[in-house]
Parts: C-alpha cells; structure tokens; sequence
C-alpha cells in the first residue's frame, strides 16, 4: 500500500508543480466561474431572467383600451421589467427595433377600442385592428415577454367581451331586457367588463421543492460545479498521459525494474490521477465558497459527491491512457473528450439535457455530478445522493478494468 | 512576398501534422453549434415537451379538460399519476413539476371561486420554467371561458336579478357553453412582427450558436499563434529561421498570415455549414459578412501575438489561449445570449472584441443588416487589431 501512495503522492507534486498545467487545472475553472457569476448577475443578487427590457410603444388608438395598454406597458409596476417609453411616429419605433436600441415595439392602431367596445349609437364595433408587437429577433426572450403582456391586456379585454356579449345574447333571448336598450347597456358594459373579468380564476401556486426554497437557491452553486468537472475531465487526461510519458522517458521500465509489480504501478499511477483530481475540485469549491459565499449544500455529502465523480473522470483518463498511443494523441482526444463530456454532460448549462442525449450524457460523470450538485443546493442528504455516488463507482470499475485489460494485452506493464 | 507565403504553408503543414487537429478545426465547432443549437432553439417536438406530473384528485369535467389543455401545448406534457407514484417520480428528479388538482375544483370554480392549482418546481432543472408557463397558459386557457361565463351572470344579474339559484346554475352553464365557442372563435386581435423580413424571422437557436461557436472555436487557435511564437523560441527554429536572409517583419508576416488564412478558411467552412444545415440567412449581405470576419480574426490574431510576447512556454501558451478564448467567448456573449446579462454588465462587456464581433454577426444573421449598420462594430475590431499589434510587435522578443 506505502508503495502505491508513495507513486500517488508524487504525481500530485509533479502535477502542481507544474505551471502551465495549472492554468486548466485551477485558472480556467476559476475564471470561467467569476465570469458566469458576472454574467449570470450571480455576483450581483439580481438573479432571474430578464430585467430592464428596453420597449417603445406607439399609441395611434383615440379610444380608452389603447390608453389603458399604453398606460399598462409604462406603468411603475412593470418598471422593472420594462425600461418603457412613448413614441409619436411608427417608422421611428421601428428603427428602434431595427438598430437593436429597444427589444420590441408595441404599435397600437387607430379604431383598437373601437373594433372591440361597440359604439353606444349603432350597437356595432369597428372593423378589426390589430396591436403590432414589432420584435427584434436577436432578443427573443426579452421581446418575447413583451409580447406576453400585450397578449395578458388583450385576453383580460377579449374575456370582458366575450362575457358581456353572452350576458346581453340571454337576456335578450330570455327577454328580460328589450332589443331597443341593448347599445346602451352594451356600451356600460364594455367599459367595465375589461376591469370586471377575474382572469386569475385558476391561480397556479407554485412552491419549489426541497429544504431550501427557490429564492435561496444561488444558480451559481450549480453552475461553479460544471466548469470543475468541466475542467476535472482535462485535468484526468493529464494524469493518463503522464503513464505514457513514463514509458516513453523509461522511468516506467525503471520502475518496474524494482520489486514493485506491474499492477501496483498501475494503481499507484491511478492513485495519482484521483488524488490530483480530488485536490482540485476541493481547491475550486473551497476557494467558491470564500470568495462567491457560495452554498453547496451539506459538507460531508459534497465531499462523498466530489469522490465519486473524480473516481468516474479517473477512471476515463486511465481508459484514455490504455487505448492512446502517443502522449499529445492523449492531450488532444482529453481535450476534445472533457469539452464533449462538458457539453452533454450540461457542464456549460448548469442542467442535464432530456431526451436520448440525455441518457447517453449518462456516461458522463459531468451529468451525474451535475445532478448530484443541483440536489445538493436545493437542500438534498447524502441518502439521497446514493444512486448517484453508487453510478459513479460503477462507471470507476467498469472503466478501469477495461483499461487494465488494455494494458495487459499491449504488454505494458511487463518488466 | 513568397517568403511570406512559405512561412504560412509552413506553420499549416505544421499544425494540421496531427489528424487530431481535424477534431478541434471542424469536428468539435460543428458538434457544439449543433447541439447549443439544438438546446437554444427551443423547437419542441413531441418527444422533447417537458414533462408536467399531474395528481387529479378532483377528476370532473373542468379538470379533464385543463389536463387536455397541457397537453395540446406546444412545451409541456401531461402525465397524470397517483400522488405516491407522481412524489416519488418528482422526487426522483423525473420531471422538474408536480401540479395537483385539488378535490372539489369543478364545484369551487361553478360557483364563481378563484381555485388555487398548487405546483411544485425543481428550481434547480433548467426545464422548470418552462413547465411553469407552460402550465400557467393552460390554466389561463382554461379559466378564460369559465372568467367570462361568470362575468356574464354577474352583469346579467345586475340587469335583472336572478329568481332562484336553479336559474343561475342554468344561466352559467349555457354560458360557459356560448364562452367556449366564443374563445375559440375570437379574432386574434395581436400580431407579431419581426425586424427581419424573411420566412423565418424568429429567434433562431442556430443561428445564434453558429455565430458564437464559430467565434470561440476560431478565436481559440488564433490566440494559439502565442504558442506557436513559444514553440519556436523553444526549439531554437525561430533563431535558425532569422540567420537566414529573412527579416524579423517578414518572419511576423509570415506567421500572421498564415494563422489569420487557416482563421479565414475554417470559419469560411462553419459559415457553410450553418447555412447549408442549419438554413442560417448568412448570405444576404456577404460583403459585410466578410467585412466583420477578416475584422474579428486581424483583432483575433493580434491578440495571439501580444499574447506570445506574455508567455513562457508553448504549454502555458495553449493552455492560456483556451482559458482567454472561453472566458471572452462567454464575456461577448457567445455561449449566452446578452439579453441575459445584467444592464450594467451588457455595457461592460463592450470592453472585450468578442462582444462587438458577436454583436455584428447577430446583426447579419437575424437582423439583415448590411455593411453600413455594422462598420461601427467594424471599426472598433480594426482598433483593437492595431492596438494588439503594436503591442505585440513593439515587445515581441525573437530569441
């Protein structure tokens, strides 16, 4: 056992001494984190998905309906979602969109009350006109929720509409009031009915689930794992190369050629790769946790998640190491292996995807880790994190063997 | 001028000696825009819808009918389940909702009372927005012709009031009836436009990912021409190189050339490819196109240059390009959207040449721009290029 730690521990010396790698190793990750803290608003608090959307509306419309939505965009209550002004001229709103200087442009045309509150004279509503929602597609969620207001005043008007129009239909069938009455009483009821209809009549109440409620849930504590594991897979790469670089400068023949056996000198090597691994994540979530104060749930479970996840991407780099057959095919196929693993495995996102991705990003310790990560910062135990840590060690074995198999056949480890 | 060009074949044939080196010029930009694509685009089929668990503990009409309505959308789906089953599929992190219907929905939601639908989301699955509109629609689908029917017996009782509660029930009812039909026949009194006048002028996911993809993927060897600088000073070329008749400004040449030429050809070759998969609009304005491209790698070659006056070693140098190659990419929004960033922060971002390059390409791709709207974003490229060169230049070290 002395000897295989002994083989281990020097790894881990030689890995951290060595400059150039540590700026994958430790840098990349660090940096790349402290940026999506900047863009993401995580290092701000102001988390959600969009605020201040730049909007312009156009209200060509003489009637009460087009005041009101103009008024219902411009509004105090909605300040923080929309940075909202008011423009004369519809060519000019336009090439605000165009430009890109405002999301979208709400243009309300002239006869919009009219086309939808009948006149008190003829009974009769206007010809139909529509509200543009001019959007500029390179900002399709924030247009997008302008959209979705415009689309909530128009239901709440259609609904008061709609349900005026029934009421004066049956009581003019059921004769209860006269034909002659019906443009007075329709014209009262429409300019109350948009104010009157309880579109909230089935209110959805949403309550996240787990210990920790929504709001408490810094996204960041699901999105700083990604890029460790993201740049963990790099790092396990390294770790297989330097077996080759071994057998390629001889020091692996000298080795061997101590009463050390070929087995034992493979584990130790492996030894090297998990404890270079398990120091950087532990670096990267310490060093989070100062500087972003960031949560990542119960300590001892973070601790058995970043042992289990390291022992999966080990198991990886030792694989990678068995089929290569010069150390730079090593660097270049861990490279593209830890940025594919971190695309599927949802490194970059802070989710895993669905559908048959979803379940090939399974191979990826990246997705059980990031799984695992997100139970965690809603407040999951280490119980719950055991089909996962249970995965990840089966992913170990499995991978491990493979390579082991490899290596014998190649001869290897023979002295 | 020929040396030039035998320098630039030189470190061509140099970098694409290893076959692995296809993996990074076409294979892995292509798999990424692909897939970031496919992610950002959000064009859910089927399969894709996210799943919504759904506990009907209430089980009449109304209920039935707002479990159709979820499964008529577009992004979610319905998957009605007993409480123990539905629970522990949530708590399985199976789907990022849980909604229950409540007993006694339909008789509240009769007689005119606001029903609560309680929803449980996984905060932490990126889908539970998704599946919280999406319910949040279906709900308001729903409650429309039951919030008209129920107006409609309000103002009718103001008219003339009711005699007994028989005649009010009745009333609701053929008002709900006359609502439903109501709704699904009223005009659609809203219209979406779009700034870009094509057949497919929504946000499109390729397009986005295209362009960032082919940023990053491009400005990463480009920040590389510091390890090539490294490599050479390493291996004692470079000195071997500059005793023969060439100059030092033709050796510079030389490399940058060669480097901005492989830049030009591979994202010429992922501007294909998106337009061809991915019917990405590139090719309105190709002049433009073209303009920002050349602009974006001279800015991106020049920063490898000063970046290779900064590094020790050709391994510190690669490793230091794909760390400023990712942190730019994601600073300039290529990886996200900069809608999404915080105000302040999309002001900052303009400090960095991704940002403007990001911006132009989004410019061309989905908003037709042509060359006069992006040569602002032209022009501030070309001034980081000048000013990485001279920087670059002035402290380059040969030996």
């Amino acid at each position: 056992m002395s000897k295989l730690l002994t083989i281990g521990f020097k790894d881990l010396r030689i890995m951290f001494r060595d400059r150039a790698a540590l700026i994958l190793m430790l840098a990349a990750p660090f940096v790349l984190t402290l940026g999506l803290g900047l863009v993401t608003g995580g290092l701000s608090q102001s988390t959600g998905a969009v605020s201040n959307v730049p909007v312009v509306v156009v209200n060509n419309d003489a009637g009460t309906l087009g005041q009101s939505l103009a008024t219902v965009i411009t509004s105090a209550d909605l300040a923080g979602l929309f940075d909202a002004s008011v423009q004369g001229d519809v060519g000019a709103a336009r090439s605000l969109v165009e430009e890109g200087t405002v999301a979208a442009a709400v243009i309300i045309p002239a006869g919009f009350t009219d086309s939808i509150i009948p006149s008190g004279a003829s009974g009769q509503t206007g010809p139909l006109a529509r509200v543009e929602v001019f959007r500029d597609p390179g900002r399709p969620v924030s247009s997008g929720v302008v959209q979705a207001v415009v689309e909530s005043f128009i239901n709440q008007v259609e609904t008061g509409r709609i349900g005026g129009q029934i009421a004066i239909e049956q009581l003019l069938a059921s004769g209860a009031v006269a034909p002659a009455d019906v443009p007075q009483i329709a014209a009262a009821m429409g300019e109350q009915s948009g104010r009157e209809a309880n579109l909230d009549i089935i209110r959805v109440r949403n309550t996240a689930s787990g210990a920790v409620s929504a709001a408490e849930i810094d996204p960041m504590s699901f999105l700083a794992p990604g890029m460790a594991m993201l740049f963990l897979m790099y790092t396990v790469s390294l770790g297989g190369r330097s077996i080759l670089d071994e057998q390629r400068e001889g020091t692996l023949a000298r080795m061997l050629s101590t009463p050390t056996r070929g087995g034992q000198v493979l584990t130790g090597k492996t030894f090297g790769i998990y404890f270079v691994g398990v120091a950087q994540m532990m670096i990267l979530i310490v060093a989070s946790t100062l500087l972003f104060r960031l949560d990542w749930g119960d300590p001892l479970a973070v601790f058995a998640l970043v042992l289990s996840i390291v022992a999966g991407a080990a198991g990886w780099g030792l694989l990678l190491a068995a089929v290569a057959k010069t150390p730079s095919q090593v660097s270049s196929v861990g490279m593209a292996m830890a940025l594919l693993f971190g695309l599927i495995g949802g490194s970059f996102f802070g989710g895993t995807l669905t559908g048959p991705l979803g379940t090939l990003s399974k191979i990826t310790p990246n997705a059980w880790g990031q799984d695992g990560f997100a139970m965690l910062a809603r407040g999951d135990t280490l119980v719950d994190l055991l089909p996962a840590i249970a995965a990840l060690w089966v992913m170990c074995f499995v991978l491990v063997a493979v390579a082991v198999a490899i290596f014998n056949r190649k001869g290897m480890l023979q002295r | 001028m020929s040396k030039i060009l035998s320098i630039a074949w030189k470190d061509t044939q140099v970098r694409f000696a290893s076959r692995s080196e296809i993996l990074f010029f076409l294979l892995l930009p292509i798999l990424f825009t692909a897939l970031v694509g496919q992610t950002s685009s959000g064009q859910a089929n089927a399969d894709r819808r996210v799943v919504v668990l759904v506990v009907n503990q209430d089980g009449g009409a109304l209920a039935t009918d707002l479990i159709d309505t979820m499964n008529g959308s577009t992004a979610i789906r319905a998957e009605v389940l007993d409480a123990g089953e539905a629970a522990r599929r949530f708590d399985d992190r199976d789907a990022p909702a849980l909604v229950t219907i409540p007993a006694g929905f339909e008789a509240a939601l009769r007689s005119g009372q606001a029903v609560e639908l309680p929803m449980e989301t996984d905060a932490t699955n990126l889908n539970s927005l998704v599946a919280e509109q999406g319910v949040r629609a279906a709900a308001g689908v729903v409650g429309r012709p039951l919030a008209a029917a129920l107006l409609s017996v309000a103002q009718a009782g103001q008219v003339r009031p009711f005699a007994d509660d028989a005649e009010r029930i009745a009333f609701f009812d053929s008002s709900l009836a006359a609502a439903r039909d109501l709704t699904a026949s009223a005009p659609v009194r809203i219209e979406a436009t779009s700034a870009v006048e094509s057949d497919d002028s929504s946000w499109n996911g390729y397009a986005f990912a295209s362009a960032g993809q082919l940023i990053i993927w491009t400005l990463i060897p480009l920040l590389g021409t510091a390890a090539l600088f490294a490599f050479e000073r390493e291996t004692g070329t470079l000195q071997r190189l500059l005793t023969t008749a060439t100059r030092k400004p033709t050796y510079l040449s030389g490399v940058v050339t060669g480097q901005l030429g492989m830049g030009l050809v591979q994202m010429a070759i992922l501007i294909g490819f998106g337009a061809l998969a991915f019917k990405i609009n590139w090719g309105d304005n190709p002049a433009a196109l073209a303009a920002v491209l050349v602009a974006f790698g001279l800015a991106a070659v020049a920063m490898g240059v000063m970046l290779g006056t900064l590094v020790r070693s050709s391994r510190q140098a690669s490793g230091v390009s794909i760390l400023l190659g990712m942190t730019l990419g994601l600073l300039g929004g290529c990886m996200w959207p900069l809608e999404f960033f915080p105000p302040a922060v999309q002001r900052i971002v303009h400090l960095v040449p991704t940002t403007w390059a990001m911006e132009a390409l989004t410019d061309i791709s989905m908003r037709g721009a042509g060359l006069p709207q992006v040569m602002p974003n032209i022009a501030v490229l070309l001034g980081f290029a000048a000013l990485f060169f001279v920087l670059g230049v002035w402290r380059f070290r040969y030996e």
